[in-house]
């Protein structure tokens, strides 16, 4: 064969090969688009069937630590409880509708001191109103509303939680607060009871029923009513699940006090907001809680009174004391933070103003005084304990912001106490060992 | 240069540098040496810091250290210390363990120090510094230090100390770790002196458990080196008077232990009862009567009851009764005047256990048999008197009223003009009796509680009442005190009635008061009663009985 065709042969195979292989490519190159759209589909369907993450949740992390996440970023909740009642008016004033609008002048202060969120208690009756303070707050300084619910504890006669009728009373009232509310950007979350469990215990506002008094071990009483107790407040957390799946859920509880029991009986709670008052720490609160109870910690009511009942004389540098010890212990609790415990989501203090009516409620006279008279005793609180009697704690004491009898726009003028200043420096540079600073780093 | 020559310029050249440091040091502390006893510091900075630095051994620098850390601290100059510290260690490597250790130490006796004198200035201002340093610093400590040595126990133990302090979430796994580095310590080295250091701080911050954990190993190994039984014994005298209890005890059961072994019984129960004398209950001096008791019960085991004189045998039932022990109490009371029916203790004897058998034990009809032995007793002591009145007032309470005025006219009969105190009381009933009028309401709520089967769970558990002195004279103070246990309430004030009632003296407390000072005039057993009552119904009683003479 003459050498031309020869080449002219090897020329067409290797056409004829490059075709066939380019052809194969083509295939593969089908295949492979076809693929990537099915998993871009899939992917896509998916998103679309699953709900988006909710505006609100808590996140669980490796070793049993948690973390709230507010707009897909953790939260640590530097907040304070807030109910602003003025100089001269009782827990029955209506701060809400209050032309003066102090939460505008105490978001400011607020803002400015670092706190985030506020605790109300329980909201007031007219949504509106309730609706402006929460969005205002939210709006002009970022700061976050907790909302709670007493669940009946201070009605009289005493709460019967294991009353179908007072049951569904409240359970009512709790999901029309929730629905109210819910779509509101500032919400943080909700809080269901304060320091209930002690009914069940029969120390604070104690309650029964036939079958609890048929029970002749005391003990057992207790453990009975706790169960009615616990129950009841989980029925309505998954109850709020349903209407609500953007906000976490809260079991109010003062101390540790019977969470052993809630923890059978309450798979529906997200998170327990503590009533912790243990002077300079909280000692092994969050170990404890997370072999009871595991669930993430908020310490919605802690702090101390800047009254020294021994020297009779106001002396804030205690109060700041106690604080910026007991925010130091939060902080060493938080997620990431190797040492601690993880489970701490942050702490509202109790509170934002002192409330000049608390110590006598029955005598409007005391409400225009500054009392300076002790309503119960803490051994934690040591500075004053040699107080008479040992009655220490001033109630009417332990706002961050002291209220003068001046007025300011007709409001009382608030003058922040050193708590204030030293909590402000604290948010602003946590000091924990400089190993943790990065696990403390949030919003 | 020849060697010896390099050699010399060598420590001319060590010895100009100590000298200048030295120097450096006298500087700093010129200000200081106007007066006489910063002089006298300065003095002996200069030679503590010459025998730091020329020091050939860790070992030498420990009691240097300490002086040093004292002079510093006497006067609660941590900055400066620290300050000196800081240029100590720069001098010389081998120093940085210690001039850390001493840095975290001066940075945490001075948050300690600024926290109790309160100045809250120099806290909030630098009070996170101090502890950024602390923990920095003992952490150097730590890692640079080798667990034999007692510098690293040392750093363990104050870093648990100040977890412990903040009662923070660190203080368990610090506790922890600080048993465990002791524990390997002292299965490595025979200076016993750390291992006694760290129990004692254990011991006075309530650690108990752990401390005689370790005072026991310090014990065997303490005893290892002492021949002599004596030694031992007075080395356990010398704890006792410095009311190192806990490592007290660990060497008397050491001692105990060898004298049980050698010497005949007589011998034995001689020590033994010069022993428990010591640790029973005594109003005034250290003691420790769950201690004594497993003493008496040695002494016991070894001679039996016949072992047991009239003085010891009431020295057992009186411990017993202080700590509650009322069962046990009871029982050696009733021993004693079945041993020594002529005792000087009789009376007080039979009253104690009537009291016991009503009013803990809840046993009425036993309690009366001890009563009215006591009734039927021809010699009128105030025993024998106010169990006359326990008499009347049981059948008062049972509505028995005639019986129950019978018995107290015998007591005014049989008083005369003595024993005021119980014939007040007794004149007290009568006229509830003549006008009709029930019990008086604090004492018939004590009985009611004490007696009624409704009251049965309430088994004096969470009430703990207490007399100080238990053991007193006439018209001397009595200090009558009340411990609550409740469930916990938060911030809730739980309002608490206090029903006081029985022998309480000249002073009439109010139901709002869980503690009273009071004078007896007339000598005695007193017993005390208590009802405590919250909203929510009875909490508890107590009873308590102090001796009048």
């Amino acid at each position: 064969m003459p050498v031309t065709l020869r080449v002219k042969r090897a020329k067409r195979t290797k056409r004829a090969q490059r075709t066939k292989r380019a052809k194969g490519m083509k295939k593969i190159y089908i295949v492979v688009i076809f693929l990537l759209a099915l998993v871009v589909t899939l992917i896509f369907a998916t998103g679309m069937m699953g709900r988006p993450k909710p505006g609100v949740y808590i996140k669980k992390l490796k070793d049993s630590h948690y973390q709230l996440i507010a707009n897909r970023k953790p939260y640590i909740v530097k907040g304070a409880c807030y109910n602003p009642i003025p100089i001269g008016e009782n827990h029955e004033y209506d701060w809400w509708s209050d032309p003066h609008t102090p939460w505008l002048r105490d978001g400011k202060l607020m803002q400015e001191m670092g706190v985030n969120t506020i605790r109300v208690y329980q909201p007031h009756e007219n949504i509106e109103e309730v609706r402006r303070v929460i969005h205002d707050l939210y709006a002009l300084y970022g700061i976050r509303t907790i909302l709670g619910h007493w669940l009946g504890f201070w009605e009289y006669p005493c709460p019967f939680y294991s009353d179908k009728a007072f049951q569904d009373r409240i359970k009512k009232e709790v999901l029309e607060m929730v629905a109210a509310y819910k779509d509101e950007p500032g919400i943080l979350l909700w809080i269901l009871g304060n320091e209930n469990n002690y009914s069940c215990w029969g120390r604070v506002n104690p309650w029964s029923d036939e079958e609890i008094d048929k029970e002749a071990d005391p003990q057992k009483k207790n453990l009975l009513r706790a169960k009615i107790y616990y129950t009841f407040v989980n029925d309505l957390a998954r109850e709020i699940h349903g209407v609500d799946p953007d906000h976490p859920v809260a079991l109010g509880n003062g101390e540790l006090v019977g969470l052993d029991i809630a923890s059978k009986v309450c798979p529906d709670i997200d998170l327990v907001a503590c009533i912790i008052y243990r002077g300079k720490t909280f000692g092994n609160l969050f170990q404890s809680l997370k072999a009871t109870f595991d669930r993430p910690i908020l310490l919605s009511e802690f702090g101390a009174d800047s009254y020294d009942a021994y020297k009779n004389l106001e002396d804030q540098n205690m109060q700041a004391f106690f604080l910026e010890s007991q925010w130091r212990q939060i902080y060493e609790n938080l997620a990431k933070n190797k040492k601690g415990a993880g489970n701490c989501l942050g702490g509202t203090i109790f509170e934002w103003t002192d409330e000049w009516w608390k110590h006598n409620e029955s005598d409007p006279k005391g409400y225009k005084i500054h009392n300076p008279e002790a309503g119960w005793s803490s051994g934690s609180y040591y500075f004053d304990i040699k107080a008479p009697g040992n009655m220490n704690m001033n109630e009417e004491h332990f706002g961050i912001v002291a209220l003068s009898e001046e007025l300011e726009s007709g409001l009382n003028k608030r003058i922040p106490k050193k708590s204030y200043y030293v909590i402000r420096e604290f948010w602003k540079n946590p000091n924990l060992n400089p190993k943790n600073k990065k696990g403390a780093k949030s919003r | 240069m020849t060697k010896s020559k390099i050699q010399k310029s060598r420590q001319k050249n060590k010895f100009i540098t100590i000298f200048l440091f030295l120097l450096v040091i006298a500087i700093c502390h010129m200000p200081y040496a106007i007066c006489q006893s910063y002089a006298q510091d300065n003095n002996k900075l200069f030679t503590l810091t010459k025998q730091i630095i020329e020091a050939k051994t860790n070992i030498e620098l420990y009691v240097p250290f300490e002086e040093l850390k004292n002079v510093y601290f006497k006067d609660n100059k941590y900055t400066e210390f620290v300050e000196f510290l800081k240029s100590l260690g720069q001098k010389k490597d081998r120093l940085e363990p210690f001039t850390n250790y001493y840095m975290a130490l001066a940075r945490y006796y001075q948050l300690k120090y600024l926290e109790e004198t309160q100045n809250w200035d120099e806290y909030f201002n630098n009070g996170n510094t101090y502890r950024d340093e602390f923990v920095s610093a003992i952490q150097k400590t730590i890692d640079s230090t080798m667990f034999k040595e007692p510098l690293h126990l040392y750093a363990k133990l104050i870093l648990w100390q100040f977890h412990k302090d903040q009662e923070d979430a660190f203080a368990e796994s610090a506790l922890l770790d600080l048993m465990n580095t002791t524990l390997g310590y002292a299965r490595e080295e025979q200076n016993t002196k750390p291992i006694k250091d760290v129990a004692d701080k254990l011991s006075s911050y309530g650690e108990k458990g752990k401390s005689k954990e370790l005072y026991r190993i310090y014990v065997q190994k303490l005893i290892g080196s002492l021949k002599e039984d004596r030694e031992l014994e007075n080395i356990a005298l010398e704890f006792y008077k410095e009311e190192n209890l806990e490592l007290s005890e660990a060497l008397y059961d050491a001692y105990i232990e060898r004298i049980a072994k050698t010497y005949p019984k007589e011998k034995s129960i001689s020590i033994l009862t010069d022993i428990v004398k010591l640790f029973s209950y005594k109003d005034e001096s250290p003691n420790d009567a769950f201690y004594a008791e497993k003493i008496f019960e040695k002494i016991e085991d070894i001679g039996g009851k016949e072992a047991f004189t009239e003085e010891l045998m009431y020295l057992r039932a009186f411990n017993l009764e202080k700590v509650k022990e009322h069962i046990k109490a009871k029982d050696i009371y009733i021993d004693l005047v079945k041993c020594y029916p002529l005792t000087t203790h009789a009376d007080e004897a039979d009253f104690k256990v009537g009291i016991i058998y009503t009013y803990v034990v809840r046993d009425v009809n036993s309690g009366k048999t001890y009563f009215e032995k006591l009734a039927q007793k021809e010699n009128v002591s105030p025993q024998v008197v106010s169990g006359l009145y326990q008499l009347g007032l049981l059948n008062q309470w049972e509505e028995d009223l005639a019986k129950a005025k019978e018995y107290y006219d015998k007591l005014i009969e049989r008083a005369k003009d003595d024993f005021q105190e119980t014939v007040t009381l007794t004149k007290e009933r009568l006229k509830e009796i003549d006008e009709a009028k029930p019990i008086e309401y604090n004492l018939k709520t004590f009985l009611d509680v004490s007696l009624k089967e409704e009251y049965m769970m309430l088994d004096m558990s969470k009430l703990d009442l207490k007399a100080q002195p238990y053991r007193t004279k006439k018209e001397d103070n009595v200090n009558i005190t009340s411990q609550i246990y409740l469930a916990e309430s938060g911030c809730f004030q739980v309002e608490l009635q206090y029903l006081w009632s029985g022998h309480i003296g000249t002073t009439k407390p109010s139901s709002s008061k869980g503690t009273f000072d009071t004078k007896y005039l007339h000598s005695g057993t007193k017993e005390v009663n208590l009802v405590v009552v919250s909203p929510t119904g009875v909490v508890d009683r107590d009873i308590v009985m102090a001796d009048v003479y």
